[in-house]
């Protein structure tokens, strides 16, 4: 699959270590919280996903919850939900603000979170109340060692 | 492979992703111990770690009242408020479990799909609920037991696979143990198997690493009203209960003519709680307190 040959090569270009699950893909340019979700700030607007870590975890999503456009959104509080395999697991917000777009797609077709995490399977985008929220992020290569240190514990 | 559950990465010193939550649980704990030793002047380091790796579970056990629906899912939304409140000060000192009936309802997790009803949703034959766990519809009724675990998964495996399978291994091994039924996980569907026969369906929600919702074992179940869904969204496959694969054993089974509904739902129980406990390797505390005590603290949450 594209993203597949496009992950190896993001891969290999951040030097990543293959964990037992295969390598899950980070890109250099995003944000990332500690429960696996990432985002893209562009100014005060924020894209915000689920990480390929995430996703492999998961398994196969099934089920997207959404939240409504207008709803706030806090740092470290659910905003929706993801189902695989009988198991429903919170979505976290990594910044505060109001979302202003869903991603409509993922209610035919979830499975979009799994192939494309990065790109096609973002989740919500959302007006920024803070934008210094940031700093308290992740970057790419400390979210790659958290994602190992977290696989080797287990 | 299924792991017997230990209590996750190890306390204390090597694990870089737990925040430090088990501090200050169990360093009073861990300190208690320690100067019991120092009294009888024989500290035993071995013993203090096997001490300090247990983690305590109360346990409110209503096995034999049929509790509302809408009311055992409010009770775990609050717990589940307390525990993450808790998680936040690192003072989630121990998991909780309620194991209860339920009078007659379906319920229907977040990508439930309408198809799998025979019925229309305005004309249901009983209560029907959309909840917050994961998996399609399914029924809850008299003679089926119910476990909701509400555990910290930080103090135990990060990991949502890892905890399916281990609620199905509670029921793989009560089954063995008690009943000697052999039962069995299908790839893909979770759940217990006999066979064709799902026993025990499992469906459960995450919200900061905190589970509720659980699972629900069939033990003296009339198992009518499943015929008004496609359990589970599965269509092919049929449910059973314990008691149904007991009598189709024959008369010369130790079950035959001398057990009770009533002794099944018993034995069922006991052997519930013991498997948890071991799997999960929890402590269980039993709590004398009904679900309308524990909700008169808190107002039921419309739905």
């Amino acid at each position: 699959m594209a993203s597949r040959l496009w992950a190896s090569r993001a891969a290999s270009y951040l030097r990543l270590s293959v964990s037992y699950r295969g390598f899950a893909s980070v890109v250099k340019d995003l944000k990332y919280a500690d429960t696996h979700e990432w985002v893209k700030v562009e100014g005060t607007s924020a894209t915000i996903g689920i990480t390929d870590h995430a996703q492999d975890h998961l398994g196969d999503v099934v089920y997207v919850e959404l939240p409504e456009i207008g709803a706030s959104v806090t740092q470290g509080n659910s905003f929706g939900a993801v189902e695989s395999v009988k198991a429903t697991s919170d979505v976290n917000s990594p910044i505060s603000g109001k979302v202003v777009e869903v991603n409509e797609e993922l209610s035919n077709s979830p499975g979009l979170v799994n192939a494309s995490p990065y790109e096609n399977g973002w989740v919500i985008k959302v007006e920024m109340s803070n934008t210094g929220e940031v700093d308290s992020l992740m970057d790419s290569d400390r979210y790659s060692k958290f994602c190992e240190e977290e696989d080797a514990a287990h | 492979m299924i792991l017997v559950a230990t209590t996750g990465c190890g306390f204390g010193t090597s694990c870089p992703t737990h925040r430090p939550p088990k501090k200050r649980c169990h360093s009073s704990y861990y300190k208690v111990v320690l100067k019991l030793n120092q009294s009888n002047f024989k500290a035993q380091v071995s013993s203090v770690e096997i001490h300090h790796r247990v983690r305590g579970c109360e346990c409110f056990d209503l096995y034999k009242e049929l509790i509302p629906y809408q009311e055992a899912w409010s009770w775990q939304k609050s717990i589940v408020r307390k525990r993450q409140a808790l998680t936040g000060r690192d003072e989630d000192c121990h998991d909780n479990i309620i194991i209860l009936q339920h009078p007659p309802v379906y319920t229907l997790g977040t990508g439930s799909s309408e198809e799998y009803l025979n019925f229309d949703l305005k004309n249901a034959p009983y209560n029907i609920y959309k909840t917050e766990r994961g998996g399609e519809v399914t029924f809850h009724g008299p003679g089926q037991l119910v476990m909701y675990p509400i555990l910290n998964l930080r103090y135990h495996k990060m990991d949502l696979h890892w905890y399916l399978r281990a609620l199905e291994e509670v029921v793989i091994r009560v089954l063995s143990s008690t009943f000697s039924i052999k039962a069995s996980r299908l790839d893909g569907l979770t759940g217990v198997w006999v066979g064709n026969q799902k026993l025990a369906a499992i469906g459960i929600r995450a919200s900061q690493w905190i589970t509720y919702h659980g699972l629900a074992l069939n033990v003296t179940t009339d198992l009518t009203p499943f015929q008004h869904i496609v359990p589970c969204g599965i269509r092919d496959r049929q449910v059973g209960s314990i008691e149904g694969l007991l009598g189709e054993s024959g008369p010369s089974s130790e079950w035959g003519a001398e057990n009770t509904s009533h002794n099944l739902i018993d034995v069922t129980h006991d052997s519930l709680l013991k498997e948890f406990s071991e799997v999960f390797q929890l402590t269980l505390n039993h709590k004398f307190v009904s679900c309308s005590d524990f909700l008169k603290e808190e107002p039921l949450i419309p739905q």
